[in-house]
């Protein structure tokens, strides 16, 4: 493992003058879509329209769809990429395997289920159609609840279990025994409720309240203050808890590190935004083969930036500028991420010996 | 009873026939109604005047009932159904498959409209089943339910088809959704049961659904009685219809539903309710969309356009303002919600969350007309009290 490691590091030689150039790139990139954003939108505005409104001045309709639809979107599409792509990255290292994601953990199945029981589970008792009249939060407390309560026994498991592998194994395992149950959950709920469900995992981004966003801002923060942290660590499990373990890494210590950072950004985001899916896995190879490198100093910075700018730009292709409908977010995340998983794949065959 | 009526909420109304087959209808409507009309006069008045999905022709000993495109997106279905006086001989050459027994002596409803048709003709003791019992708004229904004349079947593919062939009806009644809904309705029929199509959701013009009771007539064989109803209920409509016009010179514009997520389903211009409003002196803002079902807008898109809007009805199941508010925040910039006009239909709502308004509501077109026009025009009527519809505060 450790030659594989060195050769690596040979074919990857990291580049100052590369990542001086890229860097400033994937900003500029970041800005460009971040203003697109808010430029695009089902409801065609002029450039100077979105001016005056951002000044304060506009008729009220420009400037509630600027101030109050757009820009807290747009904020919100740069905070999931960056969270899914960032938890997407330490899973992937951290199971050593290039398909792990920020769901393999089952934080999106639980978030479902929380929300099946909400949105699904009511069926039996009250109208479809008072699901409408569900507040805002209670979905996300849903999503939130679920998904915490699979982050704890996943944590216990971390904790107890000695091979990573059977972690990942439980984790995917444990996914499918709760979409089981929400298959069941489906299967006796009416059509209302159904569609209203299949929505929610269609994900969203344009629906959070300003105390929402707030609320994201923070616990996105939290989990970017765990990554940042688990740079070392991560760097080490690049080579098999093993070698970590052997140069001193305490195993069980940087595995709660990585779960806590992974669940709440993920948790998270799925608690507001739904399941979004494949950002998390693709991000990081564009990461990667951008930078060419596995030395996480340069890819957490790198991936924060390409998930963003990715995120963005799925976004303002799912408002179809122009067009008066718009289409779910995640199945333009989905659509982008399986080509380049694809490409990253044939492209570079040692590429899978990192893992 | 159950989701049906409030998926009718949702979809019903939005979700109505194909959009080549409406303008075709739109076209040949005026022509059609003078030859059906003429025709009728013949027959002394048994003919199907506004209704587009199905025709009922009285013959020597039986009567012949024809429904077509029962279900969304249908294309030349056509069910024949021959309706034959109990103790009567069926003529040569029919297919008993497609022979009802008249009067009928037990039915099972799948959807609650059937229900309150049923009711207004006296024959309520007829049903013994229905598709989600804790749905049911009818008091004497809800106490049959509770006796235990009255059997919860289930609904879609959750049917209960061994409480089916026990009650062993003369008749299912089923509305369709889909064609997917074939696949649950085909086991019911392999076990002899006879099927019949409701497409009255499918009906667009107000009086073309309340029509659906003349089917209903042929089956409890009161079709004077169903006559009578139906033929009260269209003076009543176009009285009211012709006073709103009258006596209204401003066009109030609606806006409808909510917004789930950053989506807002819209019923197309052509639904049932976007007739409704323009009867009732309105002015639907997406009068000109033209679809078979609710169309997805971005909810910035609907947003902008809903700064317009004068009212707000059909809220979802909301009862009170803030519940708006926890939704979405943002709505609170409508104008329409500043000025505190926003009305929903559920004012004849039960705890359980049966709404009055889809049970009964196609059999009263001409209340929920004058509903919506006490609404959008406060000074037309002197009595302003409504009757599905309430304020919200």
């Amino acid at each position: 493992m450790k030659t594989e490691y060195l050769t690596l590091t040979a074919t990857f030689q990291p580049s100052r003058t590369r990542h001086r150039l890229i860097f400033p790139g994937l900003i500029l990139l970041v800005l460009i879509f971040f203003i697109l954003d808010i430029l695009l939108g089902s409801v065609s505005l002029e450039v100077s329209e979105v001016i005056t409104a951002l000044s304060g001045t506009a008729d009220t309709g420009v400037e509630t769809i600027i101030m109050k639809f757009r820009i807290p979107k747009a904020i919100t599409a740069t905070v999931v990429g960056i969270a899914l792509s960032l938890s997407g990255l330490q899973m992937q290292t951290l199971f050593r395997n290039p398909m792990a994601g920020p769901y393999v953990l089952g934080i999106s199945s639980g978030a479902s289920l929380g929300v099946a029981f909400i949105v699904l589970g009511l069926s039996a008792n009250i109208s479809p159609d008072s699901l409408k009249g569900l507040g805002n939060w209670s979905l996300v407390a849903a999503s939130w609840a679920g998904a915490g309560v699979i982050m704890i026994v996943m944590l216990f498991l971390a904790s107890r279990v000695k091979d990573i592998l059977t972690v990942l194994i439980i984790g995917i395992m444990l996914s499918g025994g709760i979409s089981a149950i929400v298959s069941i959950m489906q299967y006796f709920s009416h059509e209302t409720m159904l569609k209203a469900y299949v929505i929610w995992t269609m994900g969203s981004l344009g629906n959070l309240t300003a105390s929402q966003l707030n609320v994201l801002l923070l616990s996105v923060s939290a989990g970017i203050i765990l990554s940042l942290l688990s740079v070392k660590m991560l760097n080490a499990l690049l080579l098999g808890e093993n070698y970590a373990g052997s140069i001193g890494l305490n195993i069980r210590f940087s595995r709660i590190i990585i779960f806590t950072g992974t669940s709440i950004l993920a948790g998270s985001i799925t608690a507001f935004c739904g399941p979004i899916g494949f950002i998390g896995i693709a991000v990081p190879h564009i990461a990667r083969i951008l930078f060419r490198t596995s030395d996480h100093k340069i890819l957490i910075p790198g991936t924060i930036l390409t998930g963003s700018a990715v995120m963005l730009l799925s976004d303002i292709i799912s408002q179809m500028p122009g067009s008066d409908n718009v289409l779910p977010v995640n199945s333009i995340t989905a659509l982008m991420g399986i080509p380049i998983v694809i490409w990253v794949i044939m492209r570079n065959r040692k590429y899978s010996g990192i893992f | 009873m159950n989701s049906h009526p409030v998926i009718h909420a949702s979809y019903r109304y939005l979700s109505t026939m194909c959009l080549s087959s409406l303008l075709m209808i739109l076209m040949s409507c005026s022509a059609r109604n003078e030859t059906k009309r003429n025709n009728s006069d013949l027959q002394e008045n048994n003919g199907v005047f506004y209704a587009e999905r199905f025709t009922l022709v009285r013959n020597d000993g039986y009567s012949k009932l024809t429904i077509t495109d029962p279900w969304q997106g249908a294309e030349d279905v056509t069910q024949v159904w021959y309706l034959i006086r109990r103790g009567s001989v069926a003529p040569p050459g029919i297919d008993p498959q497609n022979i009802l027994f008249v009067p009928l002596q037990k039915i099972i409803c799948m959807s609650s409209t059937h229900l309150s048709m049923i009711k207004a003709l006296d024959e309520e003791h007829t049903i013994t089943g229905v598709s989600g019992a804790g749905f049911l708004y009818d008091r004497t229904l809800i106490y049959r339910f509770e006796k235990g004349l009255v059997k919860d079947v289930g609904y879609d593919d959750n049917l209960n088809k061994e409480l089916i062939v026990n009650i062993s009806p003369d008749l299912v009644m089923v509305y369709g959704v889909g064609s997917e809904s074939l696949g649950y309705i085909g086991k019911i029929k392999e076990l002899g049961i006879k099927v019949l199509y409701n497409a009255d959701y499918l009906e667009t013009d107000p009086l073309g659904r309340a029509e659906w009771i003349k089917l209903f007539g042929a089956l409890y064989c009161k079709e004077e009685l169903a006559e009578e109803i139906f033929y009260s209920i269209v003076e009543e409509y176009n009285e009211l219809k012709d006073y709103i016009t009258k006596n209204t010179n401003i066009k109030p514009t609606v806006l409808l539903g909510l917004p789930f997520k950053d989506t807002w389903f819209i019923s197309p211009g052509n639904s049932y309710i976007s007739r409704m409003i323009s009867d009732a002196g309105g002015d639907y803002l997406w009068i000109d969309t033209r679809s078979s079902v609710s169309i997805p807008f971005g909810i910035e898109n609907v947003f902008i356009k809903a700064l317009d809007a004068d009212y707000w009805l059909n809220i979802g199941s909301v009862n009170r303002k803030d519940e708006i508010s926890a939704i979405d925040l943002r709505l609170e910039a409508l104008p329409c919600f500043k000025n505190g006009n926003l009305y929903n239909n559920n004012k004849r709502s039960n705890s359980k969350g049966a709404n009055d308004y889809w049970e009964s509501g196609s059999l009263k077109p001409q209340i929920i007309l004058k509903d919506i026009a006490s609404i959008l025009h406060p000074d037309l009527f002197s009595d302003t009290e409504l009757f599905y519809y309430r304020k919200l505060d």
